[in-house]
């Protein structure tokens, strides 16, 4: 978005360009505010008045308050409905109450907006004692403050409003065009829809138009770099993109629009050769300040805060690593002797699924030996302590004997006195050939038999320590346990015992496995034969930038891993002709759909294809040597409409390259760009008109958009409606809302809260279909499923094994596993055929 | 001063404009335009004979061994049997590599009884001419290294410049092990190159557009284009090269300072147009033409395709398998994508489930893989529903009819309502009512949708897909992989989707009970015809749904992130008793320069850009113009047969690289010629046959250190080679001592490192 003939201008003018230092700012303003007005008609005093947001003039202001008065009707009205949870509202009023106790959870997307959403529920009051487990559960009965939580993402669409305005205004497009283009905004049922709930889609929308109206404000300065008002408005951008990509992760798309046009302005300026290289080192670094340190402090920033709430360990601690649930309440471990003797009671971590601990309960297997259950348990607990001995039950009473590398020893369950144990029986779940079966087998007094005996191989120590080569070491000797009888290998893997093992991980003995499956860590130790100040040892302490990448990279992979296919989910190709919406709610015969205004939505899209039409033309034109000469108004235009363009473009293209669910609400930023570009082509064709004329066209448009608001609003509020008038609304037939919820007519509504919701729960429960990821589930489980697709991908290819995978069927583990039995990878057929 | 603009490129400047019309500015110079060089000539044409023979005896090299299968031959091999024996397979590419391996399996005698199963399989035993189809890719490869040769001399470089890129590939170890294989790469980069190739030969007749050569060389590009796409999808990466450059050609064609008006300019877009869109499609429709007349009997690959296309191909089974159903007929209706049948039993749903949802408690309704009778219905007509009164009651069920379906040995109805399954609150649950219940009717109503059907298509066993759509809420009978829990016996989950479009939504009736014993067997129908164009599309579909579900990982599949710096290779086979094996790893040292050429390449032009911006220009124009037009156009296709991988999710192998590979060898050897030669070879592009212009001729002067340049890299090249040869050939007898020397990178995984 340069502003050519500014530039022009600015090159004609006297002053050399050595002058134009910081000193000499006065000097050329002096001199720009002697130049002649250049747009013509509608920006016609512009003469004087510094051309930030703070020189509006009076009109401006009494539009703006006018448009903000509508904004905030149209997207407050009846807020306060549903009283029921809708939608995403389950996984972010749930990151809300989470928050509130300070419980870890992992979530794909960056911390701003749940905070701002925690921070409107502490002060509406919420305790965090609501689960927001469904879609349809009542807000009203456990008295949830849900609508000072609404109320946050609902006052961020509203500022949406005046943003766009200024943006608009500060470009210099023409009042009509402004207001008309904040009008289709506030008229726009999606973002209405979008931001009347407890959603993130508000907040993303309100930081974007943030970041757009500091940069084009930044662009303005662009004659008096390294001037006050030029720095303020470039760490702005810096903030605002910061504050987007805290919101979420499509935030870099708007950090790609910003960058693009930084580069396209470095790249002018490298053109100007009056520009030395040191002035331009010195541009450089301004941006790189401003634009990349900005954005990433304040990124981490926020992250440095969601760490500080969140120190009690909840439902994301599976997916972190041990280091990282260090970090966390209930996690935590006090320093350990790091000598394991004969004797010691030791805790054995899994180092590969983040399952936790060997573990052994008094329960049996319901099928198989019908011995004592073996199982895997995430949590700290007695019944995760086992107590290392050697392979002879002779009494020992000398000094303290370590355990070395290759020692057969046994290990027994101290709560309960049986003895880890294998046999030729196969396991509960993973019904294969190569797995044994685990169990704890004997009691008190019992010398126990060869099946108990099992071999420590060290396979990997700590660089730090190599005496943990040998010696088996606390956290710093990774190893296998070698069955002695059978040669298989301590094995666990993904996969959940039902409810008979209370959802625990399975432990298996494995002939032939995969190695990371099969690889074990001492994490505690206690042994009163040590000394008191014998070596301690303790996981490392991960500091913020440690939590910091790891949470990231999670959040990264759990992302990329949400493929399943979702009833609502849709491609980008259908969100620019709005082809579908997504069902929110549906209650009480009433519905909650998300579907834009098709008004604005087409309009957008059309905004956008007329552009291209026309600047191809233009090129193709410019080819065959015809001399279109832009006045400099219309190269101003199309330079406003090129920058909206792209914004439009960064944001709608990158989704075709990702493969996880979309939805039409990943489609908003985009939107946003195309109206903003509507706004300019309207100024663009309308510029010949007389004034009254143009208002009277903006106000034609105005009208068709409010029509079509009217029509669907009912959509958007949860309003009562009629089958009938639904039936005419849909324009399209794959619009899927449901008009069968409704009542034949609005007079059924009146005597509708005679039924209770209580006599309605069978109806809810089936029309839950409404929920983002199967609604029963939590977020956390679902992103659960993914990461462990996603770590078994991850780990097939860093280990070149193929790796068992709990997803797949079970015959394909056999075949894969097998493999894995040979020494050596086997040249294999690829399945290109 | 005459001006080289080799092939399409960037912008050029004002100034070097000019200089493209020498023919406008230069008349007063009377040089002879073309004097002949015959040293020169000879010495080219010497070389390009030795490095046609060393080509073909790197490659045929002990192509005998080994006596069995290796890696894809697996498929490939198999292929060709197929066609030998034509019988119906089913295939991600296309066929045309494939139908010359079968081809020339077809001169040799063989008549396809092998089947390739095992990697490691004896071919002499089974008496396989393998080293007859062998020789065909040997051959394709061993002429890529004077194809690589002539497109360095026809782009106007001296001869040492084109020795050195064929020496490039003429010791490459991988392209070594891909092409004496029988495998489709070979055939995929021959034809590529062949396309580059021709493309810079019609290039250098656009100074007399429309004359003979220049059409006969753009139908050429068209031509080869359509064989390259016809071996492997990959070809449109070529095409993709070759669109490009046109476009960028035919932008500068239509700049009004080229004076061509737009009429001219109508005529250059149509002949690329016609030649390069219209003839590629045309020979890649008819080699599946050929495909479909080839493969004319039911074999392994019918499953994979619609039953009318099955119905086509001789002996298949649905011609004699398939009949028509009546109502009051006993079925069982089978899922297409899970194979299991529609199943019942008398136990019930439990009232609450783990999650605490509330089910309606009625009879099970599930997916069960074997056959049973509880897996049978009977087909009732929905009688008030049925369009006319005066249908029999045993009147065979067409697309659209209601019916509802009568679980035999329950006797109960098949019935959908608005509760939620067990495992989906999303879906519906399906359960049944007992017959005598008429209380909720509609709700055990069901619709007949054919895959394809019409109103008077009838319903019939086997070849009808159908889609079972209910009549009240119009959700489909559905069954997906998830299995219940232990309460139903982990049989599979049936419900109602939502979404009732779904490809997944569509069962079969596997057998009508009763029927198929009683009737008496027709005699034998011949095959049905269906029109060419429909089993192209149908089979296209396929071929792109297929290639894009190969997502399974596998143990040598590699990212292409790692490919240009041969992070690791695959090993295609090894023998234990003959310590031989045979890894696909190319040489190290030729892709290492190759990537570091384009490496300078990118600095070169960043370096050179700025500088331009900044008012400086350091290259001379001819220089720059032969570095962009040159190396941009090889580095382009580079580019686009290598980033457009990263894109894919499917799995990716090392060979993948080899067209990019090739591209990447070219640029080598231009940045080698930058480099070390001082000058260049002009004019490039021939003369237009019109006019006789004047142009300046200038030979490129080449300096002595080049010669030393060129004899010391291609001689450690060949070291090099000489070292890996015994992975690239299957020579037996590696020592571990050996394969722990070649081991340079951890990561290369070659077998025998230990014991």
């Amino acid at each position: 978005m340069m502003l050519y003939q500014s530039k022009q201008e600015y090159y004609e003018s006297p002053i050399h360009i050595d002058q134009i230092s910081t000193s000499s700012i006065p000097t050329y303003t002096r001199v720009r505010s002697r130049r002649p007005v250049i747009f013509d008609g509608h920006y016609s005093d512009m003469r004087g008045h510094s051309r930030t947001i703070f020189g509006l003039r009076m009109r401006d202001l009494q539009l703006m308050t006018g448009l903000l008065l509508l904004a905030v009707f149209i997207r407050l009205y009846r807020i306060y409905q549903p009283s029921s949870v809708v939608f995403d509202e389950v996984h972010f009023g749930g990151f809300a109450s989470k928050y509130m106790k300070g419980r870890f959870f992992m979530d794909v997307h960056p911390p701003l907006a749940k905070l701002l959403i925690t921070f409107a529920g502490l002060m509406g009051g919420f305790d965090g004692n609501f689960d927001f487990k469904e879609i349809g559960k009542d807000y009203i009965e456990p008295r949830v403050p849900y609508v000072p939580m609404r109320l946050m993402p609902a006052t961020l669409g509203v500022l949406v409003i005046p943003m766009a305005y200024l943006t608009l205004r500060q470009s210099h497009i023409s009042t009509t065009a402004s207001v008309l283009v904040s009008i289709l905004l506030i008229l726009e049922n999606g973002l209405i829809t979008q931001s009347r709930l407890i959603l993130l889609d508000s907040p993303l929308v309100a930081c974007t138009a943030l970041t757009v109206l500091a940069w084009s404000c930044f662009q303005s300065e662009q004659r008096r770099p390294f001037g006050f008002w030029w720095w303020f408005w470039m760490s702005m951008t810096g903030l605002a993109l910061g504050l987007t990509v805290s919101c979420k992760w499509v935030g870099l798309f708007t950090i790609a629009l910003v960058g693009v046009s930084t580069i396209r302005g470095l790249w002018d300026m490298l053109g100007d050769l009056r520009i030395t290289p040191e002035i331009f080192t010195k541009h450089f670094l301004a941006r790189v300040l401003c634009l990349i340190v900005i954005p990433i402090s304040v990124y981490m920033f926020f992250f440095a805060i969601h760490f500080a709430i969140l120190t009690n360990s909840g439902d994301g601690d599976g997916f972190m690593s041990a280091e990282f649930q260090q970090s966390l309440k209930g996690h935590q471990m006090h320093d350990v002797p790091i000598d394991i003797a004969y004797g010691s009671h030791i805790t054995i971590r899994h180092v590969n699924t983040q399952g936790g601990y060997l573990h052994s309960h008094n329960h049996v297997y319901p099928s198989g030996s019908r011995q004592q259950q073996v199982t895997l348990y995430p949590h700290k607990d007695e019944n995760n302590v086992w107590k290392i001995m050697n392979r002879t039950n002779i009494p020992y009473d000398g000094p303290p004997v370590m355990v070395k590398n290759g020692d057969v020893v046994r290990l027994e369950h101290v709560a309960t006195s049986k003895k880890l144990h294998s046999h030729d029986i196969r396991p509960p779940l993973t019904e294969l050939d190569y797995h044994n079966e685990v169990s704890a087998y004997g009691f008190a007094g019992f010398e126990g038999d060869d099946n108990d005996l099992w071999r420590v191989e060290i396979t990997e120590h700590s660089s730090s320590d190599p005496k943990s080569k040998d010696y088996l070491r606390t956290l710093h000797s990774k190893f296998r346990l070698v069955h002695l009888m059978t040669g298989c290998h301590l094995f666990s893997h993904k996969l959940k015992l039902p409810k008979w093992g209370f959802e625990q991980q399975e432990v298996t003995c494995i002939k032939g496995g995969t190695y990371p499956k099969t690889v074990w860590t001492v994490e505690s130790n206690k042994n009163d034969q040590l000394p008191e100040d014998a070596e301690k040892v303790n996981y490392k302490k991960l500091g913020f930038l440690g939590k910091f990448l790891e949470l990231n990279q999670v959040m990264w992979q759990t992302n990329a891993g949400l493929t399943d296919s979702h009833p609502y989910d849709s491609r980008p190709f259908d969100w620019i002709v709005l082809k579908r919406g997504i069902s929110f709610w549906g209650k009480h015969h009433r519905h909650i759909y998300l579907l834009g205004n098709p008004i604005v939505w087409w309009g957008g899209s059309a905004s956008v294809a007329i552009y291209l039409i026309f600047k191809t033309l233009l090129y193709v034109r410019a080819k065959r040597g015809y001399k279109d000469q832009l006045s400099e108004s219309e190269q101003f235009y199309e330079s406003l409409a090129g920058f909206f363009l792209v914004g439009w473009f960064l944001h709608w293209a990158p989704f075709f390259l990702m493969s996880r669910q979309l939805f039409l609400h990943h489609y908003f930023p985009a939107l946003y760009f195309s109206v903003l570009l509507f706004g300019v082509l309207f100024d663009i064709i309308t510029k010949f008109f007389k004034s009254r004329h143009r208002v009277l066209v903006a106000l034609c448009i105005i009208l068709v958009t409010y029509l079509a608001f009217r029509t669907f609003a009912p959509l958007a509020y949860g309003d009562p409606w009629t089958k009938s008038d639904c039936k005419k609304a849909k324009w399209l037939s794959s619009w899927d809302f449901d008009c069968n919820q409704f009542y034949d007519n609005y007079d059924e509504f009146n005597t509708e809260p005679t039924e209770s919701p209580d006599t309605k729960v069978d109806h809810v429960s089936s029309n839950v279909p409404h929920g983002k990821e199967n609604v029963a589930t939590t977020m956390g489980e679902v992103a659960h499923k993914a990461d462990a697709k996603n770590v078994v991908k991850e780990k097939a290819t860093n280990n070149n094994v193929t790796e068992m995978d709990t997803e797949k069927k079970e015959f394909d583990i056999g075949d894969e596993d097998d493999a894995d039995d040979e020494q050596f990878n086997p040249p294999a057929k690829h399945d290109e055929g | 001063m005459a001006e080289i603009r080799q092939r399409a490129g960037k912008k050029f400047d004002a100034k070097t404009e000019e200089e493209l019309f020498p023919q406008t500015n230069s008349e007063d110079k009377t040089k002879d335009e073309s004097p002949s060089q015959p040293e020169e000539d000879d010495f080219s044409n010497l070389m390009l004979i030795v490095v046609t023979g060393l080509g073909l005896i790197t490659r045929f090299w002990h192509i005998s061994n080994p006596s069995e299968v290796v890696f894809d031959e697996v498929h490939f091999g198999k292929f060709a049997s197929f066609y030998l024996k034509r019988t119906y397979f089913f295939d991600v590419h296309p066929p045309l590599a494939k139908l010359m391996l079968a081809a020339m399996g077809w001169f040799l005698g063989y008549d396809g009884h092998f089947e390739f199963d095992n990697i490691g399989d004896d071919y002499i035993k089974n008496n396989v001419p393998y080293v007859g189809l062998r020789l065909l890719p040997a051959t394709l490869g061993g002429l890529l290294v004077p194809l690589t040769y002539l497109i360095l001399i026809e782009s106007g470089y001296p001869v040492i410049t084109a020795c050195f890129a064929a020496g490039l590939v003429l010791f490459d170890n991988a392209l070594i092990t891909q092409t004496r294989l029988i495998l489709l790469d070979a055939m995929l980069v021959f034809f590529m190159t062949c396309t580059l190739y021709s493309y810079i030969k019609f290039y250098k007749f656009r100074l007399s557009p429309f004359s003979t050569d220049w059409w006969l060389w753009l139908t050429i590009t068209g031509v080869l284009l359509g064989l390259t796409m016809s071996v492997k999808m990959v070809g449109l990466l070529t095409v993709a090269t070759i669109g490009f450059a046109v476009l960028s050609d035919l932008w500068e064609l239509l700049d009004i300072r080229r004076g061509l008006s737009m009429q001219q300019f109508r005529s250059h877009f149509f002949a690329r147009a016609v030649c390069l869109i219209v003839i590629p499609i045309a020979i890649y429709l008819f080699w599946f033409y050929v495909h479909f007349a080839i493969l004319n009997g039911s074999g392994p690959g019918d499953a994979f395709m619609s039953p009318e296309f099955q119905l086509t191909l001789k002996g298949n089974s649905l011609s004699y398998e398939s009949h028509e159903i009546r109502f009051g007929d006993t079925i069982s209706l089978k899922h297409k994508d899970t194979s299991v049948f529609l199943h019942s039993h008398p136990q019930k749903y439990p009232l609450r489930y783990d999650d605490g949802r509330i089910s309606s408690q009625g009879q099970q309704v599930t997916g069960y893989p074997h056959r049973d009778s509880n897996n049978h219905w009977i087909v009732k007509p929905a009688t008030p529903f049925l369009d006319s009164a005066d249908r029999p009651l045993n009147d065979t069920i067409k697309h659209g009819d209601h019916i509802r379906l009568e679980h035999v040995n329950t006797h109960s109805h098949l019935l959908t309502h608005d509760v939620a399954s067990p495992l989906m609150p999303t879906n519906q649950e399906f359960t049944t009512i007992s017959v005598e219940d008429d209380s909720r009717y509609n709700e055990t109503v069901f619709q007949v949708l054919i895959e394809k059907g019409e109103s008077n298509t009838v319903w019939k066993s086997k070849a009808s897909y159908t889609r079972l759509l209910h009549y009240s809420t119009k959700v489909a009978l559905w069954t997906h992989k998830e299995a219940l829990p232990q309460w139903a016996f982990k049989q599979q989950e049936v419900n109602g989707n939502k979404n009732n479009v779904e490809k997944s939504n569509l069962w079969y009736v596997d057998e009508i009970v009763g029927k198929n014993v009683t009737e008496v067997e027709k005699p034998k129908k011949p095959p049905k015809e269906m029109p060419f164009i429909y089993k192209f599309f149908e089979l296209q579909r396929l071929m792109i749904a297929h290639n894009s579900g190969l997502t399974k990982s596998h143990p040598y599949a590699s990212s292409p992130i790692n490919w240009p710096f041969l992070v690791r290779g695959i090993s295609f086979w090894t023998k234990n008793d003959s310590r031989s094996q045979i890894y696909l790893l190319g040489n190290p040292l030729t892709w290492w320069l190759s990537i570091g050429s384009i490496s300078v390449f990118v600095g070169i032009f960043g370096a050179e850009v700025i500088s331009r911006r900044r008012g400086m220009t350091p290259l001379h124009p001819p220089v720059r113009n032969r570095f962009y037009n040159s190396a941009g156009f090889f580095v382009m296709a580079w580019l686009l047969h290598y980033g457009p991988f990263f894109l894919m999710g499917r799995a990716l192998f090392l060979h993948h690289y080899l067209p990019a590979l090739l591209c990447s060898y070219l640029v080598a050897a231009v940045m080698f010629n930058f480099m070390f030669v001082n000058s260049l070879n002009y004019p490039v592009s021939y003369p237009p046959l019109t006019k006789k212009p004047v142009r300046q001729v200038l030979h490129a002067d080449v300096p002595w250190t080049s010669y030393l340049v060129v004899g010391l890299l291609l001689g450690g090249i060949a070291v090099i080679f000489w070292f890996f040869a015994p992975i690239t050939y299957g020579t037996p007898g590696l020592s571990i001592e050996e394969v722990k020397r070649m081991m340079w990178l951890d990561t290369w995984d070659l077998h025998f490192a230990v014991k």
